[in-house]
């Protein structure tokens, strides 16, 4: 993005044409010192690599086991861990290795695209809430605040309960509950911009509302908002688990990891395995997208630096 | 500073009076009571070793001594539809109002043999068309009214007259049972029924049109119960939900889907019964979560023990399990006014395509048999010809191209949220019969919602395929016929909306045959034709599995559904 401006409080010196001058005299833009940053921060990289990890495996899934995630096997019924079924298998006998690597698909489907509708509906409205202000600010803000008055999942299951139990509902349902968390970090990053020289200069210019939001505004919040995104992905996954834990999420035969959680832990005492594994991989790509929105915000903030 | 410490104190005091004479008729009082209930357990626990060494002392006596608190926690997995017996079928309200309600006579408490209750004894003339009954004396209704021959008829009467004061028939009271057992309401052709006549207060005459092989079989049901016509005056349609009878036990309170509570009957007519002072029946939909309280002592009965786990507490100290007979049906049921289950062949392809001996060994731990009739085997009419639909997929394919559904297609597959004594977890085994289904090239997707709300929505016709069960209630065939698949019990119990003319006929006379092998050629044939037909796909023959502590004593479950608590006590 060439249109980014320092973050510290230097005088901003005319229109926008001048800005690539302005990298030359900067000797580091400030992404390319954040991604150093990040590189040095030893736990983020632990988060890529889990994180990754997970990407390929819920890529490649068919490649990685010879059998389908919902075949029905009474002989198989809960055998331990073995050559065969790696991870064991559960009480309809399917392979839990296989599910569990189906499941990785489902959980970052649902990550992904919880976020994404959380984050690009929720900067909108930040935006215009933090940049019109007045009334329209009061309206969403307040919104928001009903919103995050209730405890989060509650409102998911009502919100479940409303459109019926579905992946596609729960994934909407987390969608909605993040909403005011993205809109009133951008509202307020917004509103601290709105006070910066450049932006007064941009309007002093006659630069239209549109194109200083999207030009100046939006890319100077743009560093809380992947950090939060970054977080929110392994809330996502964890909400969206605890719904399928409570049947209201993804349904029978999808290898949700909550979902699996909650059929097998009648067998938490003669068959661990059956819940020790969704449980695993439910904790390591949560830490893994909180180590890396962690290693992120230290990353991204200019008073860590040094 | 004196003065204040003195109200304090005062306050105290009145705080521990007031809460000693709290009554039981407040509903709340029942958590208090649960609280009771599991520090004396506790208490019970500490003491344990003492009391061993006394009775070590004690010897020939082997009687194991009554525990002080006879407080009685039975948890199950679902609610009672209703407390009106009569009126509902499921077991959860039977299995309550067994205990507040008794009949005029009752079963034997390991069979479908006929007893003595409410009726000490009994006539039958020589052509099998008039009953006598002689009733108990002394007994009074829970609100202290007599129970004679004239509430009989009010009963009989409520069930059996549409135009009876009673009948609560715009309140959506409907009475398909009585109508299934005694061939119809007052004025229908087969009405068994002619008359009922109160000869004095404690003899009453029931006279038949035509004679019928199960009329004392019918008499015995649960469904046929007493209710004080005091009490139906003063409730009107609130009966439901304010019970009142003549059995062992009182309705005390009731909060939906959590517990139901019931007191002693302390005038009851049979002299030092029941043993227990109290009995709550506690809502745990979880299986595993009821078999953790029961470990842990909060209750003291549970229903729905998971197949899996009944090994384990046949081993485990401190745990009894129990056994019920097998005498039931759990069946996947078609909506055949539904496209497109309205074409047989589709449903003998979806009969074809399940794989029962996997879903018995996945989720019954072998407790129960594949079934291929709907009756059990030991009933009359079993029909042991019959070729069952064999697990056979790529038939089942064929049978699918045949009838034009070679692509397939979606459909909901409704599972039950609870524990049935003919399905342990349906849920569970609704993904088996997802997995056997989608291998015929058939998507479905699972429903499920809260049971009674389940139990109403099937009889509105709004389901595609359906999982339930029935469970015989008197070890009558027509019981299980004539109920699932008649044209006359559409919808109450009658949820595939099967409707067949033929089979309506010979259940009917079934109905009036008093020979048995009469009879069972009948239901065999009708069998025969049902099997063509298959509006159910019959699932498993189950032996429900129970587990309970080992302070109860006498507990013997029936093969029906419910057993009345009559004689069962705890010792410490």
């Amino acid at each position: 993005m060439e249109t980014v401006t320092p973050t510290n409080k230097k005088p901003m010196p005319g229109p926008e044409r001048n800005e690539p001058e302005m990298e030359k005299i900067e000797v580091v833009s400030p992404w390319k010192d954040a991604y150093w940053q990040l590189k040095k921060n030893k736990l983020a990289m632990v988060g890529i690599f889990i994180i990754i990890f997970f990407i390929i495996v819920a890529l490649i899934a068919p490649l990685l086991t010879p059998y389908a995630f919902n075949t029905i096997s009474a002989g198989d019924r809960l055998s331990s861990p073995s050559a065969a079924h790696w991870f064991g298998t559960d009480d309809l006998g399917r392979d839990i290795f296989t599910r569990i690597v189906y499941g990785a698909r489902i959980s970052l489907m649902v990550g992904f695209f919880a976020v994404t509708g959380a984050l690009v509906f929720g900067t909108f409205l930040g935006i215009i809430a933090g940049f019109f202000g007045r009334w329209i600010d009061m309206l969403i803000s307040r919104i928001f605040d009903i919103m995050l008055a209730f405890p989060s999942i509650l409102l998911a299951i009502a919100i479940v309960a409303i459109l019926g139990p579905s992946l596609q509902n729960a994934l909407i349902a987390i969608a909605i509950i993040n909403i005011p968390i993205f809109g009133r970090l951008v509202r307020s990053k917004v509103i601290s911009i709105r006070q910066e020289e450049y932006i007064m200069a941009a309007k002093a210019q006659g630069m239209k509302n549109g194109r200083i939001l999207f030009h100046h505004v939006l890319p100077n919040s743009l560093a809380p908002i992947i950090v939060q995104a970054t977080l929110g992905f392994g809330v996502a996954i964890l909400e969206a688990a605890a719904l399928g834990f409570l049947g209201l999420g993804a349904q029978a035969p999808t290898p949700e990891w909550g979902k699996m959680l909650s059929d097998s832990r009648q067998f938490i005492q003669s068959a661990p395995w059956t819940v020790l594994f969704p449980g695993i991989s439910i904790m390591l790509v949560v830490l893994g997208f909180n180590m890396i929105g962690d290693g992120l915000r230290d990353a991204l903030d200019p008073k860590m630096k040094n | 500073m004196k003065k204040s410490l003195w109200l304090l104190l005062l306050a105290l005091t009145l705080i521990v009076v007031m809460a000693a004479c709290g009554g039981n008729n407040d509903p709340n009082d029942g958590e208090e009571n649960v609280d009771a209930a599991n520090n004396e357990d506790n208490m019970d626990e500490n003491n344990g070793n003492n009391e061993n060494d006394a009775n070590d002392e004690n010897d020939g006596n082997d009687d194991a001594a009554a525990a002080g608190d006879q407080t009685l926690i039975f948890a199950r997995g679902g609610d009672s539809q209703s407390l009106d017996f009569a009126s509902v079928t499921d077991g959860e309200s039977s299995r309550i109002t067994l205990q507040i309600y008794e009949s005029l006579l009752k079963f034997n408490e390991n069979s479908f043999e006929v007893e003595p209750s409410l009726a000490h004894d009994w006539d039958i003339s020589d052509d099998d068309l008039t009953f006598t009954f002689y009733l108990e004396e002394g007994v009074t209704f829970h609100d202290g009214t007599d129970f004679n021959a004239d509430a009989v008829k009010t009963n009989f009467d409520r069930w059996s007259d549409p135009d009876s004061e009673f009948a609560f028939a715009d309140d959506g009271y409907a009475y398909t049972t009585y109508g299934n057992q005694f061939g119809g309401f007052k004025g229908d052709d087969n009405h068994i029924i002619d008359e009922i006549n109160v000869i004095d207060d404690h003899e009453i005459e029931f006279v038949l049109n035509y004679p019928s092989g199960a009329f004392l079989q019918n008499i015995a049901m649960s469904y046929f119960a007493m209710t004080s016509p005091a009490a139906l005056e003063e409730y009107g349609s609130d009966i439901n939900e304010n019970p009142v009878g003549t059995g062992p036990f009182k309705f005390v309170s009731w909060n939906k889907d959590d517990r139901i509570v019931l007191d002693k009957n302390e005038d009851y007519w049979q002299p030092d019964l029941p043993k227990l002072d109290q009995v709550i029946f506690q809502v745990i939909p979880d299986n595993s979560a009821r078999l953790t309280a029961l470990r842990s002592g909060e209750i003291d009965i549970m229903d729905g023990l998971n197949p899996d786990d009944y090994e384990m507490i046949q081993e485990e100290p401190g745990l009894q399990p129990f056994e019920r007979e097998t005498n039931n049906i759990g069946y996947l049921g078609f909506n055949t006014d539904k496209a497109p289950f309205d074409d047989p062949l589709v449903r003998q392809a979806m009969n074809h395509a399940v794989d029962k001996e996997t879903l018995i060994s996945l989720l019954y731990a072998d407790l129960a048999v594949p079934a291929k009739n709907i009756l059990p085997p030991a009933y009359l009419g079993y029909n042991d010809d019959i070729e069952p639909y064999e697990y056979d997929p790529e038939r089942a394919q064929e049978l699918l191209e045949e009838a034009g559904y070679a692509d397939g297609f979606e459909f909901d597959l409704w599972a039950m949220p609870v524990a049935r004594p003919y399905m342990p977890d349906a849920e569970r085994a609704a993904e088996v019969l997802q997995a056997n289904f989608a291998d015929i090239g058939l998507e479905s997707n699972i429903v499920t919602m809260e049971w009674a709300t389940y139990l109403e929505e099937i009889e509105t016709g709004v389901q595609d395929v359906f999982m339930l069960g029935w469970s015989g209630t008197n070890g009558d065939p027509d019981y299980f016929l004539g109920n699932l698949l008649s044209t006359a019990t559409i919808p109450s119990s009658n949820q595939t909306f099967y409707s067949n003319t033929e089979v309506d006929d010979l259940l009917e006379q079934a109905r009036s045959v008093v020979d048995e092998d009469e009879r069972a050629a009948l239901y065999e044939e009708a069998l025969a034709i049902i099997h063509e037909d298959a509006p159910m796909i019959n699932l498993v023959h189950s032996t429900p599995v129970l587990a309970g502590s080992d302070r109860v004593q006498n507990y013997v479950p029936h093969l029906s559904t419910s057993e009345a608590l009559t004689h069962v006590e705890l010792s410490e």
